[in-house]
């Protein structure tokens, strides 16, 4: 098995805080950001819930001048990338074609796209504002951010249901296999819109006063530096985790229908861990999918069971920031964190710690990873 | 990586304005039939253009009106792409280890015109229908690909706009090369919506006539739709099987411009590195390419940045090869555009014939290659390149090789 590289920076903005270390410390405080929507973000919804980044403010990352130019999921993924950057201490400069991105989200362009077209639908397409229509493509925030950083690498944005941003670590983890990028952020980006959030509730995704099966939203962006573990030792960064494992599964179904299939939910996890090379005994925490969909949620209970006997401990982070395209980078974040946290919930357990982040999705899209802590030693 | 396996390409299919299938697209490529015409999907009347290449006919006779219904414009056509690239690779895929089989698409617009029709009745305060958006988000057409067919392998959908099939394409190739994968279905589908027609015209960016991609008088492109699919597989597992397997996909470039939202670097060294790091990937010399099909979207700034971002990489090399843009014929089809050119590319190295650039006219000082003007040319073509550049400075080459 070879190594999948090592994370050395992390960076968040979401529901529950503003940096990747806020959010960890009042995660693992109990904390939930989920509140109920205010009359005009509910308007005609049947959902009644919510989780956003309330408050936030591009700066200091972003001067205000340049903010104007950024949408909200590019203000969001660029000082998140800033910040793992940052932590990582990594010089982009040094070599600009060595690092890229790979971003998974469901909604970036959201906001330009239905503000576009309220104008071409409603006025005249002569009336529809030009400044908006670049920023509509999906992949507005991962390019935003290679503008700003200066990254010449690879640059990806995956949309996959909700495991999109786990699909865009193992993206980021193929090009630095390949040698295409020796780092790359990975990650994820959601900005919530109340048309799309329209468009779920009638599609039945979500969780309200007519449904108790389903999700509740969140908003945020997420990232991870992922860099190749030679290129990481030779530069002495100092790694919060390693990339050990990574697997996918697929079901054939309709594409918004949820495929409750733990035997598929198995091959993704057991397919994480045969690919880190490790036992279920050797994972000490569990980051699990779980987001309000009542039989994806039992399915993967079944799974966990069919894989651990008795799962691992568990630390459920959509319950405090709400489900999203984006959400996986959310688990993948605090995985990192609490692999590098001395007194964190591993406790005092022997090592080497190991935490499994799973990420199902509609339409049959399955996704598990396993991280482990870097020891001193081998990262010195 | 597991350097040793090598990716085929066994199975092409492909839905155009100028085709419903490969033969009859390959055909009229050859012939230099353009398929711009008068909008029809929508009323373009207050539209500063009323052209496009539309798809008039999709070939998806092998659907039940049931699975129709539930289904986009997009989904249709790249189901039907699909059936064709399947077909022509004789893959059973009854027969294959289902977790074997993956589904890698680019995608964009999608389920959008009719999630436009959902907003437009939202926004007069009318009911809107749900069904209309069941298929606005782009990975639709890659769980339906995986459910007709029955797939369970990675499912992924790459949205870096213009480039996202071709980056696709190399998501596809990694997927198969690190051996995550030994078939994949990969390529695009992606339809017109007055999202994509309305911004390329408020950007100024429509040419009124048909696209005239290279030629000095070029005013802008033309916008196109279009599914290109094609089977990936790796090289022992087509060999076992017997499968025709008469092109390579060698390898691809991915690089960010970090130039500029919607311009490209005038001075093509951000495209430049693009092509080398394709040529990397592929292990192949400059010198060894001979042909390009080119990104051409016939505005004025992509043109003679492309041009010289082909000189750059390719040096000397780039003054000596065809270079042509299939666009002048069938628009440019956005998030499919890298799939349903590589997939004349991949034509191009079988048939050892090169499409033209059609609507050439009036040679550009800025644009000082041979773009095949007007006629098609038998040409021998063992290594050929397909560029994808897009919004957000995402630059994609793709490298096919003759097996």
């Amino acid at each position: 098995m070879a190594h999948r590289g090592v994370i050395t920076g992390t960076g968040a903005v979401c529901p529950l805080g503003r940096s990747s270390e806020e959010f960890y410390r009042r995660l693992l405080a109990g904390e939930s950001a989920i509140r109920p929507m205010t009359t005009q973000e509910r308007g005609t919804l049947q959902a009644t819930h919510v989780a956003r980044c309330d408050g936030f403010s591009p700066q200091p990352e972003i001067p205000p001048m340049k903010a104007r130019r950024l949408d909200r999921g590019s203000q969001f993924a660029l000082v998140a990338c800033s910040q793992a950057i940052a932590e990582a201490g990594y010089d982009v400069s040094a070599d600009p074609e060595a690092i890229g991105i790979a971003i998974g989200t469901g909604s970036a362009g959201a906001g330009a796209l239905t503000e576009f077209l309220r104008v071409l639908l409603t006025e005249s397409p002569e009336a529809a504002p030009p400044f908006h229509f670049p920023n509509t493509v999906a992949n507005a925030p991962a390019s935003q951010v290679s503008i700003e950083l200066k990254l010449y690498g690879p640059n990806i944005t995956v949309t996959q249901k909700d495991p999109s941003a786990l699909n865009a670590l193992l993206f980021a983890a193929l090009s630095i296999a390949s040698k295409r990028a020796r780092a790359m952020i990975a990650g994820g980006v959601d900005e919530w819109n109340p048309v799309y959030a329209l468009g779920f509730d009638r599609v039945s995704a979500l969780r309200g006063e007519k449904r108790s099966s389903g999700i509740v939203q969140g908003e945020g962006a997420f990232a991870l530096l992922l860099e190749q573990e030679e290129a990481a030792r030779a530069r002495g960064a100092r790694p919060l985790a390693r990339l050990s494992g990574i697997a996918v599964a697929g079901v054939p179904t309709e594409p918004y229908r949820f495929a409750p299939d733990p035997q598929a939910m198995k091959r993704a996890v057991s397919g994480a861990l045969a690919d880190a090379g490790v036992a279920p005994g050797q994972v000490g925490l569990w980051f699990p999918s779980r987001d309000g969909v009542e039989e994806m949620d039992a399915a993967e209970l079944e799974a966990m069971r069919a894989v651990f006997g008795s799962p691992p401990a568990e630390i459920l982070v959509k319950q405090a920031i709400g489900e999203m395209a984006a959400a996986g980078g959310g688990q993948l974040v605090a995985a990192c964190r609490a692999l590098a946290d001395q007194d964190g919930p591993f406790g005092g357990a022997p090592g080497p710690r190991r935490a499994l982040v799973n990420s199902f999705g509609a339409g049959g899209n399955f996704l598990a990873a396993v991280l482990e802590e870097v020891p001193r030693e081998a990262a010195s | 990586m597991n350097s040793d396996r090598r990716v085929f390409v066994t199975g092409l299919g492909a839905v155009t304005a100028i085709g419903r299938n490969l033969s009859e697209f390959w055909q009229n490529l050859i012939a230099g039939v353009c398929g711009i015409r008068p909008v029809s999907l929508f009323d373009a009347s207050a539209y500063r253009t009323q052209t496009a290449a539309e798809v008039r006919d999709i070939p998806d006779g092998f659907l039940s009106e049931a699975q129709r219904r539930r289904m986009s414009r997009a989904d249709r056509m790249g189901l039907a792409a699909a059936a064709e690239a399947i077909a022509a690779a004789g893959l059973d895929l009854s027969r294959e280890d289902p977790t074997r089989v993956g589904v890698i698409l680019g995608g964009g617009t999608s389920g959008l015109l009719d999630s436009e029709e959902f907003y437009e009745r939202h926004l007069r305060g009318r009911k809107a229908r749900p069904s209309k958006v069941l298929n606005h988000l782009p990975d639709s057409i890659t769980d339906r690909v995986a459910q007709h067919w029955g797939l369970g392998g990675i499912k992924s959908t790459i949205t870096t706009a213009c480039s996202s099939s071709a980056n696709a394409m190399g998501y596809a190739f990694d997927a198969i090369v690190s051996g995550l994968a030994d078939v994949v279905i990969t390529g695009g589908s992606d339809v017109l919506a007055r999202l994509t027609y309305g911004g390329f015209n408020a950007l100024r960016s429509v040419d009124p006539d048909p696209c005239r991609p290279f030629d000095r008088e070029r005013r802008g492109l033309s916008i196109g739709e279009a599914a290109g699919i094609l089977v990936f597989e790796e090289a022992e597992h087509a060999r076992r099987r017997g499968a025709p397997a008469p092109v390579e996909f060698r390898g691809y470039g991915v690089t960010s411009d970090a130039f500029h939202m919607t311009a490209p670097d005038p001075s093509g060294v951000a495209g430049g590195r693009s092509v080398r790091a394709a040529l990397a990937s592929a292990r192949i010399d400059a010198e060894k390419v001979d042909y390009v099909n080119a990104h051409g979207t016939a505005t004025p700034q992509n043109d003679s940045a492309e041009t010289a971002a082909l000189k750059a990489a390719l040096g000397n090399r780039a003054r000596e090869i065809p270079v042509s843009s299939i666009k002048s014929m069938i628009g440019h089809c956005l998030c499919a555009s890298g799939a349903i050119e590589a997939v004349a590319t991949a034509m191009t190295i079988h048939e050892q014939t090169v499409p033209p650039t059609i609507h050439y006219e009036h040679p550009d000082p800025a644009c000082d290659l041979d773009y095949v003007p007007n006629q098609a040319r038998d040409a021998r073509v063992r290594v050929a390149l397909s560029n994808s550049f897009a919004f957000g400075g995402n630059s994609t080459v793709v490298v096919f090789g003759r097996v």
